[in-house]
């Protein structure tokens, strides 16, 4: 397709204010808490997708494991916060290990007494976690669907590991620390319009982060392996190192997602490395438009908001509609909500261009051949 | 005589059909050397063990004194040799401006890559090699979209980029008019004064009008090696190679 109004970086930029400051007007015209809670966990959604458009839109990684980083950054904020109502001295340990019959804190509890190490881990172990797995199967050249499999593969053995874990994680129950979370006296209230706007502003900070990715050097290299990752070998760039880097930059992001849903929630459980919910990420990233990452967090919106709309009562219903959508959308529309816009901004922009090029005169040269 | 590329005794099978039969080859510092050969003589298989893209079953590959031999496609590329594949092999979702970005490849680390959006020097010298291949015209446009002739120059103009001590050009004019052969000759003959070229091409005329040296391959090993004039002297070559190749030209 020919570059058109679409692909201005101009208008793109000026597209993401306009969005972002629309959802910044939320919390100032709405106070029911509880919906504004409801909308913040969209945001996290948006973020999900987000990462999702960054490894397989973009960097062409199919990736069904989403919830591994997710999943892990949930936990690393719970355990956080879980801590956070604990005492050194006369309640060291939380009250499901004791119904678990553990009588000392596990050491693997330990670092997170403290918060900002805490959350540090919450966000390092899923990152370093996509580095080693990445690294290893992209240095052995495991691409396209073996890696899809591998992700979904690893997903599996981390919802059964948390299971299994019982006193350490308190399996399938879950962990749901007794209060918000508290940084260093700023507490985040699920339940106040501050929640909001952590989630608001990280959403921004990693959709502007992923964007200006995009645009690097690093983004052009990622986008030539992906359209042909054998010949930029030849150019000199280690394929591997970019990525496993992809890679781990949507699961950093997919880990923000991940605290955010434990402080909005103060609740996390296996369902987080639950495989459906990765392979929804995925489908709410295709909708939208995998190719644009405003498009897919666009995606994750719409799909969440329909599937809370059409209520719990017609849930298994709402799956069958979603994949059958998926199917549709993967087969007519590829480009997604996002892909049909592209095209008919090109309808707009075409049409304009030769109007211009019929009163300057002499345009761009035709373009010859196919 | 010492070359920048040394090839010994170089052997590659694939399962049980040998490919290369104890090929030498070395090459000196800026000449242009043009590998001909019949089809299937093993030209292409001798670039993709030189540039990484296959490993040898056994024999040594040295470049600027340095063994290379069995290092990854990166690491070849990065100690300054450049390849054009056979069939063109350009990034076709990707504008002809951004094929040529990629290509200039100063900074390969991707994490500095991260923090860098329009590296020095790049503009400008992504306009000289534009004007150079005749692609200024069509920077804009996605390198899918070019004529067959356009992509071989832009996969030229890629390995420019490059700026590399070594170019491997894997039938650089297949497909080409008869005034883009004359450019691609002209460009060429400039660039042997400050490169090491290797050429591969079946087109004798081409060859004639380029080469410094001529090596010819035939069924995985050395056949002969020269000047032009030699090589159409030779025998050995005319029996199982420029004789079928007039056959070729007189169905042209
Ligand atoms: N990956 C491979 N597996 C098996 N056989 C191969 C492989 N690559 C090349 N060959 C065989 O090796 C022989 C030499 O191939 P090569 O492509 O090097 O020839 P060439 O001299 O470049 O010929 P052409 O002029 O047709 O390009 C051919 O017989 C080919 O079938
Ligand atoms: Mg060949």
């Amino acid at each position: 397709m020919e570059k058109n109004l679409y692909h201005n970086r101009l208008l793109q930029w000026l597209v993401y204010v306009v969005f972002f400051a629309a959802l910044a007007v939320i919390p100032l015209v709405m106070d029911d808490a509880f919906l504004l809670n409801q909308l913040a966990t969209y945001g996290v959604y948006g973020m999900l997708a987000l990462s999702i458009s960054l490894c397989w839109g973009f960097g062409g990684i199919l990736n069904l494991g989403q919830g591994i980083a997710f999943g892990l950054g949930a936990y690393g904020m719970a355990m956080t916060m879980q801590m956070q109502t604990q005492d050194p001295e006369y309640s060291p340990i939380p009250p499901f290990m004791l119904n678990n019959g553990l009588d000392a804190l596990p050491a693997i509890w330990e670092p997170f007494w403290n918060t900002g190490f805490g959350i540090a881990l919450a966000l390092i172990v899923p990152t370093v976690f996509y580095l080693i797995f990445g690294g290893l199967m992209f240095q052995a050249r495991v691409a396209g669907p073996f890696f899809a499999i591998m992700t979904l593969a690893i997903l599996s053995a981390l919802a059964t590991l948390f299971v299994d874990l019982q006193p350490y994680t308190n399996g399938v129950n879950g962990i749901s620390p007794p209060a918000a979370l508290d940084i260093g006296g700023f507490v985040i209230d699920p339940y106040m319009s501050t929640s909001y706007w952590v989630v608001f502003a990280l959403l921004v900070l990693s959709t502007v982060a992923a964007k200006l990715l995009t645009q690097s050097r690093f983004g052009l290299i990622v986008q030539a392996l992906h359209n042909d990752s054998e010949r930029v070998r030849f150019l000199g760039y280690n394929v591997a190192i970019y990525e496993t880097l992809v890679y781990a930059a949507s699961g950093l992001i997919a880990a923000i997602a991940g605290c955010c849903f434990a402080f909005l929630t103060q609740y996390v459980s296996p369902a987080q490395f639950d495989v459906g919910f990765s392979i929804s990420m995925v489908i709410w990233a295709a909708i939208g438009g995998r190719n644009s990452l405003l498009w897919a967090i666009i995606g994750a919106f719409l799909v969440q908001g329909a599937q809370s709309y059409v209520g719990d009562e017609f849930l298994n219903s709402w799956i069958l509609i979603l994949g059958f959508s998926f199917i549709l959308i993967v087969r007519f529309l590829p480009g997604g909500l996002g892909g049909l816009a592209e095209t008919l901004l090109g309808m707009v922009s075409r049409k304009r261009e030769t109007q211009e090029s019929l009163t300057v005169g002499a345009g761009e040269p035709e373009t010859r051949g196919a | 005589m010492v070359g920048v590329l040394e090839i010994k005794d170089l052997h590659k099978s694939f399962d049980a059909t040998k490919v290369i039969n104890g090929f030498s080859l070395a090459v000196t510092e800026m000449t242009l050397q043009c590998l001909v050969g019949p089809n299937g003589a093993g030209k292409t298989t001798t670039i993709d063990l030189i540039s990484g893209r296959q490993k040898p079953t056994s024999g040594e590959i040295t470049f600027r004194e340095e063994n290379i031999t069995g290092l990854s496609e990166h690491e070849i590329a990065r100690r300054g040799i450049g390849r054009k594949f056979q069939v063109p092999a350009v990034f076709r979702e990707l504008t002809v401006r951004q094929n040529l970005e990629v290509a200039y490849n100063r900074e390969t680390s991707a994490v500095r890559n991260m923090f860098s959006f329009k590296p020095d020097g790049c503009a400008k010298r992504l306009e000289e090699i534009a004007a150079d291949v005749g692609l200024t015209e069509r920077l804009g446009i996605k390198a899918g979209t070019l004529s067959h002739g356009e992509t071989q120059w832009l996969e030229i103009g890629m390995v420019l980029m490059q700026d590399p001590a070594m170019l491997l050009l894997d039938e650089p004019v297949a497909g080409m008019t008869e005034h883009e052969m004359d450019k691609t000759v002209e460009i060429l003959n400039r660039l042997k004064k400050t490169n090491t070229i290797i050429v591969v091409e079946h087109d004798m005329g081409f060859v004639r009008r380029i080469a410094d040296v001529v090596t010819v391959m035939h069924m995985g090993s050395l056949l002969a090696q020269g000047s032009i004039a030699d090589i159409e002297k030779d025998e050995r070559v005319r029996e199982v190679y420029l004789g079928t190749e007039d056959d070729e030209e007189s169905v042209h």
